[in-house]
C-alpha cells in the first residue's frame, strides 16, 4: 500500500488519480496531469518556478507531498486565463517586457497571483518582497515588478467595477 | 522507494500509527524540511504521518499576555497576525524572514523546532519569551520548556510518537519591545549565518530591565546570552555599554567555519547584533502602545 | 522627435510572450515522446584518477533498468572546441569530481537514479591539481598526462597543463615602465559562477533507423550541436537532426552539447528515444561556469595621470578540459588594454587545466574578470594621484579614429559620452554623499561576435511572412528584433511575421545565439533577403503590369507600378500558383576586422567587431560593521548602435546588471580539493528581488557601419562592468578595496580591519 489515492481538483477539474506517496505536487502535475507549464528545477523550493496556488496560497510544487493534496484545489498557470483571453497578469507581463526565456514566469506569475488575491495594492517594495522566492535571471526583476504593479492597478479596477 | 503515506484524523490516531511504526516512520507538517532532506539524500523515511487534518492545530490562540500558538501555524500566518505587530514585532520579524512566500505558507512553527536545526530563525525570539512546547505521545502530554526541548543540531527531546501540539508563551508583564535581525549574504532567502533576537524592557528610572537576548546560528543551538542579560539588568543604554554587550555576545558564541561565512565574521556579526537588537528594541520602545505597567 | 522608422526604434512586445506566459511553450525539460526512456549518469567521485572497472551489473537488475551505458559504447575519440580534449564518458581515467562515467537508462528518471547509484566503479586515485598556480608548476600533476595526442587548432603553443600561451605586444614595456612617474602592481581574483539559467539542460535523442539521430534539445546552437554529435558518432552532419525546444535562459552556458551527447548514446543503445535532464546538483558540479581568473597587472602613468604602458601576466583556470578558456585568455587580453589608449603593453595569459569543473562561455566570457581588474586598478591609481577617478579616464579613453591594442581603427567611438552621461545621472560631483555611502564608475568596449547567418523569408499568399532561421530564441528576445529589422525592410506590420527557428534540418545555417550577434547577423541576413524579395517582386509585378522590372517600385510592402498597386499577398500568391512561392535566402556574414597581425601570438581571439561602448555608475551604502552593501542607484549607459527595440534592451540591461551584482557580491562555487560545498541553490546565491536595485537605463545610438540600420551588439555587455563599478564604489564609500571577487559583506569587514589595523 505505498500508493495514495488522490482526489484533487485543478484548474477546476477533478481527478482521481493513484500515485506512490513520495511524488510531490510538482510530479502529479507535470507528470501524471501532464501539465507542464508549471516547470521544474531546484526541486528544494529554493528557485519558485514550480510555485503553484494551492487553495488559494502560493506553494513550491517541488516541495508539497501531493498525497497532502488530498480533496485540495490547485491552480496552475494553465487555468488562469479565461478562453482565449489572458489574465490581467499576464497580459501585463507580456506588454511590459516582463518576460524574456519565460522560464521562470509561470512560477512568478502564481506567486503574483496568490499575493495579490490576499494585497490588492501593494507598493513596489512589498511586490520585490513577494516574488523573492522565485528566481528570474534574465529581467532583474524590473519589468516584472512593473508588471505585478500594472496587474494590481486593473485588478482592482476591475474588482471595483464588479 | 516505498514510502506509506498515513493521515490520522486526529491526534490520538497520530500518536498511535507512531507508537506502532517506531522510528521508521516521522511526522510531516509542511513538509518542507522532510521533503527536501529526503529527496537530496535519497532515503525517505518508511512512512510519513501527516498532521495536517488533526483538528485544531493551526491556530493561534490568546491575547495581552498569554498566547499559544499551534504547532501548524504557518510562518505566513504568524508574519500576518496583528497581535503580534507592536511589541511582539520579533515575531514577524523572524517569521517573513523564512525562505519565500512559498515556503511560509507552508512551513510550520512547530516543524521549525521540531526540526532543531541550529539557523531555525523561530527559536531565538521563542527563547526570549520562554515558550514552552506542549507534547502529545503515547504516555501522555507534558510541556517542555523550548530551552531544554532542543538539545542539539537536529536533536530535541521529543520521544518519537510525540506530537508537538502548540508552542506557548507569556509576554513580559511590563511595557517591553522586541526586535530580530539575522545576518545573510542576501535580503531574502537566507539560511541564517548569525539570528538574534531579543526582548527588552525599561524600568521607570529609564534602565533596562528583564533584557533577554538570544542568539542562533552560532553554535550548535540557539542559546539565550544570559551573560549578556545580567549584564545589562538595571544599565541605562550608553555607548559603552552597547559595546559590552557585542563583546560579551561575541564570547558567547561558539560558531563553526562552513561555506556561508567564517567563524570568525559569525562571532563578529554576535556582537553586532546583539548591540543592534539591544537598541533597536530600545528604540522601540518608546513607539509601542502596550503600556502595562501603566495599567 | 519624428523618427523615419516605423518599426524599428519601437517596443513590441516578443512575438513569442503569449505562449511563455500561459504556461503553452514547450521547453526542453517538457518535451516527451512515445516510447520515451529517462537516463541519469554516473559521476566520478575522485578529482584524478584511473579507472580499473566499471561494474554494471547490480544496476542492470534493478527495476525498470533498460542499459547502462559506458564509453565502450561510443567511438573512442576525443572532442573540443580549440583542444580536442573532451571525452562523452570517461575512458582511461577521470580528471575532476562530477566527470560522467556511465549513464542508466530505464523507464523512469527516478529508476534511473536509483540504478545510477548501484554502478560501482573503482579507480586508483592520483594526485590531483586544484589551481592554476600549482597547475604550472614544472611538476605539477598532469591534468592530462596524454595531452600530447590530442588534437588542437594550429595557434595554440601547449605545455602540461598549459592549453595556450598568448601574448599581446606593443611597444616597449620595460623601458615605458622605467621612465613612469609611478608603477602600480595589484593581483586580482575572480570567481567561479555558474549561468543560472533557470532551465537546466534537457535533451531528448532517438536514432530513427539506427543511422539517423534526432536531438531535441535546449541548446543555443543546434548547428554545433549536430556537428559536435556528428563528430562523436562517426556519422555526417546531416545524419543529425538538431530541433531546438524553448529555452529557459542559456547565458552562454548552453552553447556547447549538455546531455544531448548521453542523450544520444543511451539512444543508440536501448534503441529508444532517451531523456535527459541535469539535476540541479549536476548544474553546479559539472556544468560550464565562467572561468576564474588571477590577474597581475601593473601599469606605469606619468605624473598628469597618462597611462604608459601595462603589463599582465593571467592564469585562466579552465578546469578539467580547455573549452572556451583558451579563447577568454585572449579575449581577456582585449579587455585588459581597453578601452584606453596605450602606447605601451605586454600582456602574457596563460589557460590552464586543474582537476576542477569544465569551464564555459558565460555571457562575455573574459569580460567581467578582465573588467573587474583593469576598472579597478584605474581607480586605485587616480586616488593615488590624486586624480578624480573620472577625469582619469576621460584622459585615456579611446575617441573616435585611435587604435585599439590589437591596432584595428576604431570607428564609432561614444565611450566619452557615455562616461559623462553616467557620471551625471549618478551624480558624479557629489561621489561621497554621506559616509558610508559612495559611488563607483566603469566603462567597457565589447565586440559584436562575427559568423555568417542564412536566414529563409517566405511570404504565404495570406501575406503572412515565415522568417526562417537557424537561431535559436533563448530569451533576449533577439529574433523579435530581427523580425521588426525584417518588417521594416519589407514594410510590413510586426504581426504579420511567424519566426520558424532553431531546426538543423529545415533552417538555414546560422552561427547561433551567441556573442551579442543574432538580431545584428539574422537582421542583416533578413535586409539580404528583403533584397531578394523586392526583385521578384518587382519581376512578378512586372509580368502583372505588362512592364519592365525596372520600372516598378517598391511601396510599403507593395509593388508599384505608376498608380497601380500589387500588395504583398497577392504576388506571393501569384508566386504559388506560377513559381513555387515567394521565398529568398538572405545572408550575412561580417566583413573581417582589419588590425594588426604584429602584435598578437597565439591568440585564438585578435579583434573586436563592431565594437560597442558603455559605461556603468551606481551609489551604494555600505553598513562598515556587517559589511553589507545597499544599492541606491545604478545606472547604465550603453551604445547599442541603433536601438531596435527599446525595452528589451532595457531587459538586457536590467539582468545582465542584476547578474553581473550576483558575480560582485554574493556568488561563488566554492571548491574545497576538487569538491563543490554548495552544489545546490540554498547555498549559490543568485540575486532575489529584493537584492536587485532599480536600474536606470540610457540608451545611446552611435551607429555602427555593419549592423542592420547600425546596431551593435546588445546582450553580453550589461554583465561586464558591475563587479568593476560596485568595488570602486565599496572603496569609495569605506576605503575596503576588495581585490577578490566576490566582494563579500564578510571580505568587506575583514578589508576594514586591516584597514584600520595598519592605520593604528
Ligand atoms: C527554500 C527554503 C528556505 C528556508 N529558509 C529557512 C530560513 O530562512 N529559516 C529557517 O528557520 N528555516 C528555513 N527553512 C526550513 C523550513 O522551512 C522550516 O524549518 C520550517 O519551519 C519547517 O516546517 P515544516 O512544517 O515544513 O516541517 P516538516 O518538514 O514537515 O517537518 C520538519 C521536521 O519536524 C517534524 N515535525 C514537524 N511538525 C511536527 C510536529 N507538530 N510534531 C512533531 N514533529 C514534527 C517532522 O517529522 C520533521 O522531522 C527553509 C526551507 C526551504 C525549503
Amino acid at each position: 500500500m505505498t500508493e495514495v489515492q488522490l482526489d484533487l481538483t485543478v484548474n477546476g477539474r477533478r481527478h482521481r488519480l493513484s500515485v506512490p506517496a513520495h511524488y510531490s505536487l510538482l510530479d502529479v502535475l507535470r507528470d501524471e496531469l501532464e501539465l507542464t507549464g508549471t516547470k521544474t528545477n531546484c526541486l528544494e523550493a529554493e528557485c519558485g518556478v514550480c510555485t503553484v496556488v494551492l487553495d488559494g496560497k502560493s506553494v513550491a510544487s517541488c516541495a508539497v507531498l501531493a498525497a497532502q493534496c488530498q480533496g485540495r484545489e490547485v491552480t496552475t498557470v494553465e487555468g488562469l486565463a479565461e478562453g482565449a483571453a489572458l489574465h490581467p497578469l499576464q497580459e501585463a507581463f507580456v506588454e511590459f517586457g516582463a518576460v524574456q526565456c519565460g522560464y521562470c514566469i509561470p512560477g512568478m506569475i502564481m506567486t503574483a497571483k496568490a499575493f495579490l488575491d490576499e494585497n490588492p495594492r501593494p507598493t513596489r517594495e512589498a511586490v520585490r518582497e513577494a516574488i523573492a522566492g522565485t528566481l528570474c535571471r534574465c529581467t532583474g526583476y524590473q519589468k516584472i515588478v512593473d508588471a505585478i504593479m500594472a496587474a494590481s492597478q486593473r485588478l482592482s479596477q476591475q474588482g471595483e467595477r464588479a | 522507494m516505498k514510502l506509506e503515506f498515513l493521515a490520522p484524523q486526529t491526534l490520538q490516531d497520530a500518536v498511535t500509527m507512531a507508537k506502532a511504526r517506531g522510528d521508521a516512520a516521522r511526522f510531516i507538517a509542511g513538509g518542507t524540511d522532510l521533503v527536501i532532506q529526503a529527496r537530496k539524500s535519497g532515503t525517505w523515511p518508511e512512512a510519513v504521518i501527516n498532521l495536517q487534518q488533526i483538528p485544531d492545530l493551526g491556530e493561534i490562540k490568546g491575547s495581552g499576555q498569554n498566547f499559544s500558538l499551534g504547532s501548524l501555524v504557518t510562518h505566513r500566518q504568524i508574519e500576518r497576525e496583528g497581535r503580534f505587530a507592536g511589541a511582539l514585532e520579533a515575531l514577524r520579524e523572524s517569521a517573513c524572514v523564512i525562505g519565500g512566500h512559498q515556503v511560509r505558507n507552508v512551513a510550520t512553527v512547530g516543524g521549525n523546532l521540531c526540526n532543531a536545526s541550529p539557523a531555525a530563525d523561530m527559536v531565538p525570539i521563542l527563547l526570549c519569551l520562554n515558550a514552552e512546547v506542549a507534547l502529545a505521545g503515547s504516555e501522555g502530554r507534558r510541556v517542555v520548556p523550548l530551552a531544554s526541548f532542543i538539545e542539539g543540531p537536529r536533536k530535541t527531546k521529543r520521544a518519537h510518537d510525540e506530537v508537538m501540539t502548540e508552542i506557548a508563551f507569556s509576554a513580559p508583564a511590563q511595557k517591553f519591545a522586541s526586535a530580530f535581525l539575522k545576518g545573510g549574504r542576501r535580503r531574502a532567502m537566507e539560511i541564517s549565518i548569525v539570528a538574534m533576537a531579543g526582548v527588552v524592557s525599561v524600568s521607570r528610572d529609564g534602565k533596562l530591565t528583564d533584557v533577554r537576548l538570544a542568539m542562533g546560528a552560532a553554535g550548535p543551538k540557539a542559546i539565550r546570552l544570559t551573560e549578556v542579560e545580567k549584564f545589562l539588568e538595571g544599565k541605562a543604554l550608553s555607548k559603552d555599554v552597547l559595546e559590552e554587550t557585542g563583546r560579551l555576545a561575541a564570547a558567547a558564541a561558539s560558531p563553526i567555519d562552513d561555506v556561508r561565512a567564517s567563524a570568525s565574521f559569525r562571532r563578529h556579526l554576535a556582537g553586532v547584533y546583539a548591540r543592534r537588537v539591544v537598541e533597536l528594541s530600545w528604540n522601540r520602545i518608546s513607539e509601542v502602545g502596550n503600556d502595562r505597567s501603566a495599567a | 522627435m519624428n523618427s523615419p522608422f516605423r518599426i524599428i526604434g519601437k517596443s513590441f512586445p516578443r512575438l513569442d510572450a503569449r505562449g511563455k506566459v500561459s504556461g503553452k511553450a514547450i521547453y526542453g525539460t517538457d518535451f516527451a515522446m512515445q516510447g520515451m526512456l529517462h537516463g541519469k549518469l554516473v559521476h566520478s567521485p575522485i578529482a584524478s584518477g584511473e579507472i580499473i572497472s566499471v561494474d554494471t551489473s547490480r544496476a542492470m537488475a534493478m527495476p525498470g533498468v533498460y542499459e547502462v551505458v559506458t564509453a565502450k559504447d561510443i567511438p573512442a575519440q576525443r572532442y573540443g572546441s580549440f583542444v580536442k580534449d573532451m571525452e562523452v564518458f570517461a575512458s582511461g581515467r577521470v580528471n575532476f569530481i562530477g566527470q560522467p562515467v556511465a549513464a542508466v537508462v530505464a523507464r523512469t528518471a527516478e529508476e534511473a537514479e536509483a540504478a545510477a547509484k548501484a554502478v560501482k566503479v573503482e579507480y586508483r586515485e592520483q594526485a590531483a591539481v586544484f589551481t592554476t598556480e600549482d597547475a604550472v608548476k614544472a611538476d605539477a600533476p598532469l591534468v592530462h598526462p596524454d595531452w600530447q595526442e590530442y588534437k588542437a587548432v594550429p595557434t595554440v603553443k601547449r605545455q602540461g597543463n598549459i592549453t595556450n600561451q598568448a601574448r599581446l605586444v606593443l611597444g616597449d614595456v620595460d623601458k615605458a615602465l622605467k621612465e613612469s612617474y609611478r608603477v602600480f602592481t595589484h593581483r586580482f581574483v575572480t570567481n567561479v559562477v555558474h549561468p543560472g539559467y533557470t532551465e537546466p539542460r534537457a535533451a531528448i535523442a532517438h536514432w530513427a533507423d539506427g543511422s539517423q539521430l534526432h536531438v531535441w534539445s535546449n541548446t543555443q546552437l543546434p548547428f554545433e550541436a549536430q556537428a559536435t554529435l556528428a563528430e562523436i558518432f562517426k556519422i555526417t552532419p546531416s545524419q543529425v537532426r538538431v530541433n531546438v525546444t524553448v529555452i529557459g535562459g542559456g547565458f552562454g552556458g548552453k552553447l556547447r552539447l549538455g546531455v544531448e551527447h548521453y542523450a544520444a548514446a543511451a539512444a543508440l543503445k536501448a534503441g529508444r528515444p532517451v531523456k535527459f535532464v541535469s539535476s540541479c546538483e549536476e548544474e553546479m558540479t559539472s556544468a560550464l561556469p565562467r572561468q576564474p581568473l588571477t590577474i597581475d597587472l601593473t601599469t606605469g602613468v606619468t605624473k598628469d595621470g597618462k597611462i604608459l604602458a601595462k603589463a599582465a601576466s593571467i592564469l585562466v583556470d579552465t578546469g578539467a578540459t580547455s573549452g572556451s578558456g583558451v579563447g577568454v585568455a585572449s579575449s581577456v587580453m582585449l579587455m585588459l588594454a581597453g578601452p584606453y589608449k596605450i602606447p605601451n603593453l605586454r600582456l602574457e595569459s596563460r589557460s590552464v587545466y586543474t582537476n576542477k569543473t569544465p569551464t564555459g562561455s558565460f555571457r562575455a566570457p573574459a569580460g567581467p574578470q578582465g573588467n573587474f581588474a583593469v576598472e579597478s586598478q584605474m581607480d586605485i591609481i587616480a586616488d593615488a594621484l590624486g586624480i578624480d577617478p573620472l577625469e582619469f579616464r576621460l584622459r585615456n579613453i579611446v575617441r573616435e579614429g585611435d587604435l585599439a591594442p590589437n591596432g584595428q581603427k576604431l570607428e564609432s567611438v561614444s565611450l566619452e559620452e557615455c562616461l559623462l552621461k553616467a557620471a551625471d545621472a549618478i551624480g558624479w560631483k557629489d561621489r561621497r554623499p554621506e559616509p558610508g555611502r559612495g559611488k563607483g564608475i566603469a566603462c567597457a568596449w565589447w565586440t559584436t561576435t562575427s559568423g555568417s547567418s542564412g536566414v529563409y523569408v517566405k511570404v504565404g499568399p495570406d501575406g503572412q511572412v515565415f522568417l526562417n532561421t537557424g537561431c535559436a530564441e533563448i530569451g533576449t528576445a533577439a529574433l523579435t528584433g530581427a523580425a521588426q529589422v525584417l518588417a521594416e525592410a519589407l514594410g510590413i506590420e510586426l504581426g504579420s511575421i511567424q519566426i520558424v527557428s532553431g531546426d538543423t534540418a529545415s533552417t538555414p545555417f546560422d552561427f547561433g545565439a551567441q556573442g551579442s550577434r543574432t538580431a545584428f547577423a539574422v537582421g542583416n541576413a533578413c535586409i539580404d533577403a528583403v533584397g531578394k524579395l523586392h526583385q521578384r517582386m518587382k519581376e512578378i509585378a512586372a509580368k502583372q503590369f505588362s512592364a519592365k522590372a525596372e520600372e516598378i517600385e517598391i511601396d510599403g510592402g507593395a509593388a508599384k507600378f505608376g498608380d497601380k498597386l500589387l500588395p504583398l499577398k497577392e504576388i506571393a500568391a501569384i508566386a504559388q500558383t506560377s513559381q513555387g512561392g515567394l521565398i529568398a535566402h538572405g545572408t550575412f556574414i561580417a566583413p573581417p576586422t582589419l588590425h594588426d597581425k604584429e602584435r598578437t601570438e597565439n591568440m585564438v581571439i585578435t579583434a573586436i567587431n563592431s565594437p560597442s561602448f558603455h559605461a556603468h555608475a551606481v551609489d551604494l551604502s555600505v553598513d562598515a560593521e556587517t559589511g553589507e552593501v545597499k544599492i541606491h542607484d545604478y545606472v547604465v549607459v550603453q551604445d547599442v548602435g541603433r536601438a531596435i527595440n527599446p525595452t528589451y534592451i532595457e531587459g538586457q540591461i536590467e539582468g545582465g546588471v542584476v547578474q553581473g551584482i550576483g558575480q560582485a557580491l554574493s556568488e561563488e562555487i566554492v571548491y574545497e580539493n576538487g569538491i563543490v560545498r554548495n552544489a545546490g541553490l540554498t547555498d549559490y546565491k543568485m540575486p532575489t528581488a529584493m537584492d536587485a536595485p532599480n536600474i536606470r537605463s540610457f540608451i545611446v545610438e552611435s551607429p555602427s557601419k555593419v549592423g542592420p540600420y547600425g546596431a551593435k551588439g546588445v546582450g553580453e555587455p550589461p554583465v561586464i562592468h558591475p563587479p568593476a563599478t560596485i568595488a570602486n564604489a565599496i572603496a569609495s564609500a569605506v576605503s575596503a578595496r576588495v581585490q577578490t571577487l566576490p566582494i563579500t559583506a564578510e571580505k568587506i569587514v575583514r578589508t576594514l580591519t586591516e584597514v584600520s589595523e595598519t592605520a593604528k
